[in-house]
């Protein structure tokens, strides 16, 4: 069965990436992963991302899902629920399946939506689908 | 007949078991009132096998190849912590059935592995409850448990709050670690632990589970007062993911790089220094357990 946005947000993060932490090449896990700090290279994992205010990110990054509060300079690739808060930055191309903007959010790149993460066309929804807040 | 059926039992026995006592910092006579203790529960629980005391002539190392050369199965160290990690160091690839007989009352292992005296720890051999578990392995040493740098918890354990305070208000220290040969990672922190079992794991734990495959890197930024009152009790359990602001990471194979001649430690013993290479080996101790470890 697969996992809604919010099973992913209440699930343990395997990796965390605090604050003063900074990562340089390619960032894989098999779980959630929430980064406080920076990252530049990749940031890959089949769950859930969560980009805190204030983190930066210089990498592409592919997830399940991802909620995005802090800025990315890369591409998203996101297989399901795309977040951005009102604290994201993001200078780069988006492909996810569910998009949600919070007011605030910055956004600079192409965007492609109702694909997977894997750049496929999903059968079910070949229309953007966005959620209201 | 029924001689010759005790006889045939006590010889497989004897090739079966090799207990390793070892005195390592006892007081002579708590040592040998254990010793007469556990020689007395072998034979009641009916696992006695040859026994041989680690002296001044005879390391750990000796009665392990000693043990090899017997033919014996399973390998029981009686002792402290640290005999059963002389003993995995001497394995050196041989294949045993491990065992731990705590000869301490505060041995980190015993409560991993659910063995909390020498009574327990004769009842769990006698039970061999086996699991399959990761080891970890730094250099040509191997351990169980974990690993610290910057952070000691077992000194914050026996400490007050003004100890705490100044143990845990040294300053940031810059670590770079490379992690599964894929990225850097770079911190300013006061220290962390590798953790392949912890004290404080569960069973329904993620961080410090023994039989996924992983290690566990958890790093401790610095600290302001207020969170060392609040967290030194989780900090002294090696819980450092409790902790605001910890880092977490979960990986196969991890390089501490600097700074260099940084000391990694295990129970307060150093090990090795930075520049240093930390593995884990998925599934490959047989190890007789008790229903109350942590994993």
């Amino acid at each position: 069965m697969e996992r809604t946005l919010d099973d992913s947000l209440n699930a343990p993060s395997e990796t965390v990436v605090g604050p003063s932490v900074k990562i340089q090449g390619d960032l894989n896990s098999e779980g959630n992963i929430k980064i406080e700090g920076q990252v530049s290279g990749k940031v890959k994992t089949s769950q859930s991302v969560f980009v805190i205010p204030g983190a930066k990110i210089a990498a592409d990054v592919l997830a399940g899902n991802a909620v995005i509060g802090g800025e990315i300079q890369g591409n998203l690739k996101i297989a399901g629920h795309l977040v951005l808060q009102s604290t994201a930055k993001i200078l780069g191309d988006i492909a996810c399946s569910v998009l949600r903007v919070e007011d605030g959010a910055q956004f600079s790149g192409k965007c492609v939506m109702g694909v997977s993460g894997n750049g496929k066309k999903n059968g079910s929804s070949q229309d953007p689908e966005i959620e209201p807040e | 007949m029924l001689f010759i059926w005790n006889l045939e039992f006590d010889i497989w026995n004897l090739k079966l078991y090799y207990y390793i006592l070892d005195q390592n910092g006892l007081p002579i006579e708590k040592f040998e009132k254990l010793q007469t203790e556990l020689q007395g529960l072998l034979a009641e629980f009916k696992i006695a096998g040859e026994t041989a005391r680690v002296t001044p002539l005879r390391s750990v190392q000796d009665l392990v190849d000693t043990a090899s050369q017997r033919g014996a199965k399973t390998l029981v160290a009686c002792g402290t912590d640290d005999t059963f990690n002389m003993m995995l160091a001497a394995l050196k690839g041989r294949d045993f059935t491990l065992a731990y007989i705590p000869f301490e009352e505060d041995s980190v292992l015993a409560k991993i592995l659910g063995v909390d005296s020498v009574y327990s720890g004769v009842k769990t051999v006698a039970g061999r409850r086996i699991e399959k578990i990761d080891l970890a392995k730094i250099y040509d040493n191997y351990f169980i448990s974990y690993l610290e740098f910057g952070v000691m918890s077992h000194r914050l354990k026996n400490t007050g709050l003004w100890q705490s305070l100044k143990l845990l208000s040294s300053e940031a220290r810059s670590f770079t670690i490379r992690v599964d040969d894929s990225y850097n990672v770079t911190i300013n922190g006061l220290g962390g632990l590798v953790a392949n079992i912890r004290a404080a794991s569960s069973k329904d734990e993620k961080i410090g589970n023994p039989t996924d495959g992983n290690l566990d890197l958890l790093i401790l930024e610095k600290l302001n007062k207020l969170q060392i009152m609040t967290y030194r009790g989780d900090i002294a359990q090696g819980s450092l993911e409790k902790v605001p602001n910890a880092t977490v990471i979960k990986c196969k194979k991890i390089q501490f790089l600097e700074p260099r001649g940084f000391n990694l430690t295990m129970l307060g013993r150093v090990v090795a220094k930075f520049p240093a290479t930390v593995e884990i080996i998925p599934q490959r101790l047989r190890m007789i357990v008790g229903k109350n470890r942590t994993f």
